[in-house]
């Protein structure tokens, strides 16, 4: 859990695609802070002030607006095409006792014994929802994956040192990292052989085609 | 045997020009690193098939590849030794169609300088510039 960083913004009044682009060549990102049924707010940070932030994987933040101190989760940030840069930011008004929900990293410690043994690990799941209070959500899950062997893999489950108070919403039996057999020389060349199956062209959609299909099924 | 569609409402399509940063498709969705385009460009069958034995030899057993883009347009061309007219030319090759930010190829389970090697020698067989990125930091 990460130290809660002030930040500062600012209201605007400047709304719309060319205002957001002035602000943006500014050295400035545009913002929305909503939530706790109040109106939204426009307001406006300093881009320096927001990278360290966004960077170091805070969740809340105390939003200083023009004086007035308010809690806030980071909800969404969008990225340019080249996620090089900052584009916008929602913040949502937390308490800090209200539960919400958050995206928590995994990261894993160890290297697999498997891939000594020709396997490849492979992580179909990078961050597991939690719902937790907004002032204690994790920065990150440790998982150690030095003991995982070829066709052995982990899932939400095995995931260990949760925090009190944090509940992960992603379902228990979801598989979080598995260490499978590298394909084989033999496997890779039948891959290849297969393709090579493929008709020259591909078939057309026509109206002929389709009530065939729905013929075909209606005899089902 | 090159990558193309199973079934295609038109059998061929027009040149069309390609606009804009890509709005879909820029992120690392399923491994760790990926290739993005910096140009617009198209992309062949064979050309994608052809990084995808390059990055296979090179990762062979040390990761996963995943082909990011499908080439769903297809290309026309005239026999060569033809005069001009005489309607359109026959479909010719499939191509990708890629723009700026545009994630090409990434890989999983392998650490960042064997991607980046990798990802060099996928390079040299592109016909758009390309750079290596990570993925982004959750929000």
């Amino acid at each position: 859990m990460a130290t809660i960083e002030r930040l500062a913004a600012q209201k605007r009044d400047e709304i719309g695609t060319t205002a957001c682009r002035r602000l943006r060549r500014n050295g400035q990102i545009p913002a929305n802070v909503f939530g706790h049924q109040q109106d939204p707010v426009a307001v406006k940070i300093v881009a320096d002030d927001l990278r360290p932030i966004i960077h170091g994987r805070a969740h809340v933040v105390d939003l200083n607006i023009d004086g007035a101190v308010e809690k806030a989760l980071i909800r969404e940030v969008a990225w340019d095409t080249y996620g090089k840069y900052v584009r916008h930011v929602d913040f949502l008004r937390v308490s800090e006792d209200e539960r919400v929900t958050a995206s928590v990293p995994l990261q894993f410690v160890g290297t697999p014994v498997g891939l000594q043994n020709g396997g490849i690990m492979e992580q179909p799941l990078h961050a597991v929802e939690v719902e937790c209070l907004a002032i204690a959500i994790p920065d990150v899950f440790k998982v150690r994956v030095n003991e995982l062997d070829v066709d052995d893999s982990l899932s939400v489950s095995d995931i260990k040192d949760i925090p009190e108070g944090v509940t992960i919403l992603d379902p228990p039996e979801s598989v979080i990292v598995q260490v499978v057999p590298a394909p084989t020389e033999e496997e890779l060349e039948a891959e290849l052989e297969e393709e090579g199956a493929v008709p020259a062209e591909p078939e057309l959609i026509t109206r002929e085609s389709d009530e065939d299909e729905e013929e075909s099924s209606s005899d089902d | 045997m090159a990558l193309m569609p199973k079934r295609v409402k038109h059998r061929k399509s027009q040149r069309g020009r390609i606009r804009g940063d890509a709005t879909r498709g820029n992120t690392v969705a399923f491994g760790e690193f990926g290739l993005q385009s910096t140009q617009p460009g198209h992309i062949s069958a064979a050309t994608i098939e052809a990084c995808r034995i390059a990055a296979n030899q090179y990762i062979r057993g040390d990761g996963k590849l995943y082909i990011r883009i499908f080439p769903n347009k297809s290309v026309t061309a005239r026999p060569l030794e033809t005069r001009q007219g005489k309607g359109k030319g026959e479909p010719d090759h499939w191509v990708a169609v890629v723009r700026p930010g545009t994630v090409l190829f990434e890989i999983a389970g392998a650490s960042k300088e064997a991607a980046r090697d990798c990802f060099h020698r996928v390079a040299h067989k592109l016909p758009v510039k390309v750079r290596l990125i990570e993925r982004r930091p959750v929000a």
